[in-house]
């Protein structure tokens, strides 16, 4: 087994949210996240809003520091074995604004070009590796080099932000909803690229995205986050055909599906997203379960082994004999 | 509510500490000793002594300030090197006279601007809008101290209708609404209200012109609710943030009306500070000035509190 | 990098696109109230700056038999004042005063307010905070108060002056930079650069003040109208400049008892005062809205 690119170990990250002493309140936005990540492998994040995927992403890009956990590049702890800069050039992400992830006084070459002159590259090889990476995601240099943000499509943009993250060559991108602000057919062209890089490179990522559809074409193993705490994770086959937890279930259920004899008839998800202020005792999905029972609402279910390289924190998972 | 007025007055208590320090700070930064610069040429030696003792001038500085403001709360502003009398007298027989003129002008300001403002937001683009554009822009451009000499070129000196200076044969002291005081109100009212008539009509016309195009208005336009009820509604909404302006600019024009009442000799604390800088009268400055920033701060409190109280969409601390 | 490119029809295709500034001033010249208004404050700079081959006289030279002279009289087109000297070639020569007393201070504040309001918006934290606090200590005064507290103390004179509006100018420049440097700061190109390694300050230089020292200089050219006639009216109180110097607002000081006699030629200096500051708070307006739209 080759040893996981990168590894995220207990990641914790709470914000204060106002209030006094008391009555003090907290987001409990990442609440004990644990995963590996194998070399040249796609592990897509799934999960509503609020979940936390994009506060985990940042923490996986240490642009916000965890309370409490660590995140390790090739064994290697961030911070102690490796230092920060290094890291850097070794994980780089993708942000889903296309339009604000970009200086709207810089042109794309220039924009491409800082990341590497920050790590001591020379201007003039810089200039000439951003163009050719402009090229390489499909935008002509000469064409789009000298232009600004606003003068680019959507597409466009993410393009040249994804030639940015390249420009570091790293070997692993988060890539924090990518794809989720483009229409359909650019998604599509850009979901190709991302997987045409993917092999050339040997690139792994970390693929978060609140479209099913999306995530099944692209990931080889899929975690469902829910307020903070990973509900489930496994391959994409055995986790879209065969979910062992209750809330991936309604996910895939509430997937819109094009097949009219596949229509959703019944809502499956009751209520909207708790607050991860104050999450529910017990398992924090049981308020909206169709399936909790007893234990649901007391205690924390653990997180136990349903397949292989399938985990799923669920209670029903315990039960012997019981089909989930 | 009452946790969001404790947290602002907790929030105002440094400010209200920085004034005083920085009011602290003039008679130091004053070139010559401080000790002298409070006192008349002439003063006794126990006199000097005196004021040694109370304000302690050999003292480390945070020493000093604590005496100094000891007093001033106390009421004690230290006594006016030009009169002999406490500062605090002179600052309060003045306030009054300020605080009408500033009342008058804010209200003639803020009716204009108003009627300006809300004209030219409901008649966006046509030829009312550009004109009151030109007015208000012209109202902030002008200097204000120049206009007020022009108002007297034209209604004292030429047409001789209305006096040029002074606030009535009473003095400093003796106000009645009565017109021989009031005559000589109008030309320094108008002038002050020529600053708030510019601001308060850009403000009213943006506000105006932005609520009307919301799309709600819109739909209750297109339903033909029409002007009564869209009137009735943009007062509403405009209204909090209205009074807000106004109530802002009277407080500066209180604090700034040094300019204008030293025009027309109106006996007001403006005219208080312009006397006490000629005389290089260092106590009343000090006081003058101390007076006036404290009451602006709590008149922002005030102003904010009410605010919020009319809008609790602005109740986020 | 900005070679000539072709598209399929052998066309030579656009390779190169207007910088930010360009197009604002392009757009800025569309605007002909701003143009017309930039025009009239460029000619009250130039006539300051060549006032000495402009004036047709010496602006100090005075003669008491033709003291207040009026407006037309032989030899003195403006009028004279009350110690006999040309109005024309005061008024000329103290723009030069008028101008530097209203413009100075902005600049120093423009410098001093924007590196405390970048700092304190990039920051955040408690130096956000604090610097904040400071600043609306400041902010409590009514700025004419604060001019003439912080004058009234030093005393006359030029310097002292233009300390005061310094002073006086830094706190409302300081806090648009902190707003808007604020509001930069949590876009997502800032965090990619963040990602990318640099160093705060380098970050700053790169991405920050590029897109945030627009905005803060459109406001300080507002502020320009205003300085110079908080100046003038320090000077009209007796602080600031002082006699026999010539400034406009010191002008309509030492005039201001000749209104019973020579009214319109007192008035004069607040004329130019209101030309100059109406034609730069137009340039300002005309600027701010070529700088708005989102090209």
């Amino acid at each position: 087994m080759t040893p996981p690119i990168l590894t995220a170990a207990g990641l914790v990250k709470h914000f204060r949210a106002g209030g006094m002493g008391a009555k003090r309140k907290v987001v409990r936005a990442v609440d004990g996240v644990t995963f590996d990540l194998a070399p040249g492998e796609t592990l897509g994040v799934v999960g509503e809003s609020g979940c936390g995927k994009s506060t985990m992403a940042r923490l996986v890009v240490q642009l916000l520091s965890p309370d409490t956990g660590t995140v390790k590049f090739q064994g290697r702890s961030v911070g102690a074995d490796m230092s920060l800069t290094e890291f850097r050039r070794q994980v780089q992400m993708v942000f889903q604004d296309s339009y604000a992830s970009l200086n709207p006084r810089m042109t794309m070459i220039d924009a491409i070009a800082f990341g590497p002159m920050v790590h001591g590259v020379s201007k003039r090889d810089a200039e000439r590796k951003a163009g050719d990476l402009l090229e390489r995601v499909g935008l002509e240099p000469n064409r789009f080099g000298a232009r600004y943000p606003h003068e680019l499509s959507g597409g466009q943009r993410q393009r040249v932000n994804i030639a940015r993250a390249l420009a570091f060559d790293p070997q692993v991108l988060v890539l924090d909803e990518a794809v989720s602000a483009l229409d359909k057919s650019v998604e599509a062209q850009v979901l190709n690229l991302l997987m045409d890089l993917r092999r050339e490179r040997g690139l792994s990522y970390v693929f978060i995205s609140h479209d099913l559809n999306v995530v099944r074409h692209i990931a080889d193993r899929v975690m469902v986050m829910y307020l903070g705490e990973i509900a489930e994770i496994g391959p994409t086959r055995s986790l879209y055909t065969a979910p062992r937890h209750p809330y991936t279930k309604a996910l895939l259920a509430a997937m819109p599906s094009l097949d009219p004899d596949n229509r959703t008839e019944v809502a499956p998800l009751a209520g909207d997203p708790p607050n991860p202020i104050d999450p529910p005792p017990g398992c924090r999905f049981h308020t909206r379960c169709a399936l909790a029972f007893g234990p649901c609402s007391l205690t924390k279910p653990a997180t136990l082994v349903v397949g292989a390289g399938h985990l799923a924190a669920c209670h029903l998972n315990a039960r012997k004999g019981e089909a989930a | 509510m009452l946790i969001f007025l404790t947290r602002r007055i907790i929030y105002t208590l440094p400010i209200m500490l920085g004034v005083a320090i920085v009011c602290f700070a003039l008679v130091h930064i004053s070139p010559g000793d401080p000790l002298v610069s409070i006192l008349p040429p002439d003063a006794s030696v126990e006199l000097q002594n005196q004021m040694m003792a109370i304000y302690g001038f050999d003292r480390p500085y945070p020493e000093q300030f604590l005496r100094w403001l000891g007093r001033a709360v106390q009421g004690d502003l230290g006594n006016s090197i030009a009169s002999g009398r406490p500062v605090t007298s002179e600052v309060f027989n003045a306030v009054g006279n300020t605080l009408i003129l500033a009342a008058c002008a804010t209200i003639i300001g803020f009716t204009l601007g108003g009627l300006f403002g809300f004209v030219a937001g409901f008649f966006r683009d046509s030829w009312i809008d550009k004109l009151a554009s030109v007015i208000s822009v012209i109202g902030v451009s002008v200097p204000h101290y120049w206009l007020g000499m022009v108002l007297v070129i034209i209604f004292s000196v030429e047409l001789a209708w209305l006096p040029a200076t002074g606030a009535g044969p009473g003095g400093s002291s003796a106000w009645e609404w009565d017109w021989i005081y009031i005559r000589h109100l109008i030309l320094p009212a108008v002038t002050m209200s020529v600053i708030p008539m510019g601001i308060v009509a850009r403000t009213v016309r943006a506000l105006v012109a932005d609520i009307l195009q919301q799309e709600y208005v819109t739909g209750l336009r297109a339903k033909g609710l029409l002007d009564r009820g869209v009137l009735k509604h943009i007062i509403k909404n405009a209204a909090p943030t209205a009074l807000a302006v106004m109530g802002l600019q009277m407080g500066y024009l209180m604090g700034g009306s040094i300019l204008v009442e030293t025009v027309f000799s109106w006996p007001g604390t403006g005219y208080l500070l312009g006397q006490a800088i000629f005389q290089r009268d260092l106590p009343l400055l000090q006081g003058t000035i101390l007076v006036l920033a404290m009451f602006f701060v709590v008149l922002n409190l005030l102003v904010d509190v009410a605010q919020t109280a009319l809008d609790p969409r602005l109740q986020r601390g | 990098m900005a070679v000539a490119a072709t598209d399929i029809n052998g066309l030579p295709t656009r390779d190169k696109s207007p910088s930010y500034w360009a197009s604002v001033g392009k757009r800025f010249l569309k605007d002909k109230v701003a143009v017309g208004a930039g025009c009239v404050a460029l000619t009250m700079v130039l006539m300051a700056v060549f006032a000495p081959w402009v004036a047709p006289a010496d602006p100090l030279d005075g003669s008491m038999m033709d003291r207040l002279s009026p407006i037309g009289s032989e030899g003195y087109i403006l009028g004279a004042d009350e110690l006999g000297r040309d109005m024309l070639s005061r008024l000329i020569y103290g723009g030069r005063l008028s101008l530097f007393m209203g413009v100075t201070p902005v600049l120093v504040a423009f410098f001093v307010g924007s590196a405390i309001g970048v700092t304190a918006g990039f920051a955040g934290g408690w130096v956000n905070t604090i610097t904040m606090r400071v600043l609306d200590v400041f902010y409590a005064f009514p700025s004419v108060l604060l001019a003439i507290a912080i004058s009234g103390a030093l005393g006359a004179g030029i310097v002292n002056g233009l300390l005061s509006l310094t002073v006086v100018f830094i706190p409302p420049i300081a806090r648009v930079a902190e707003s808007v440097t604020t509001s930069v700061r949590k876009l997502e190109y800032i965090e990619a650069a963040r990602a990318s390694g640099a160093s705060g300050l380098r970050i700053v230089k790169a991405h920050v003040l590029g897109n945030v020292l627009g905005p803060i200089f459109v406001y300080a050219t507002s502020l320009i109208s205003v300085s110079m006639i908080l100046a003038a009216g320090l000077s009209f109180l007796g602080l600031g400049v002082s006699p026999p110097n010539a400034e406009w607002g010191l002008m309509l000081n030492t005039l201001r008892n000749a209104i019973y006699v020579q009214p319109w030629l007192a008035a004069l200096p607040g004329v130019a005062i209101f030309i100059t500051s109406i034609s730069f708070n137009m340039l300002s307006d005309g600027l701010r809205s070529a700088m708005d739209v989102k090209a």
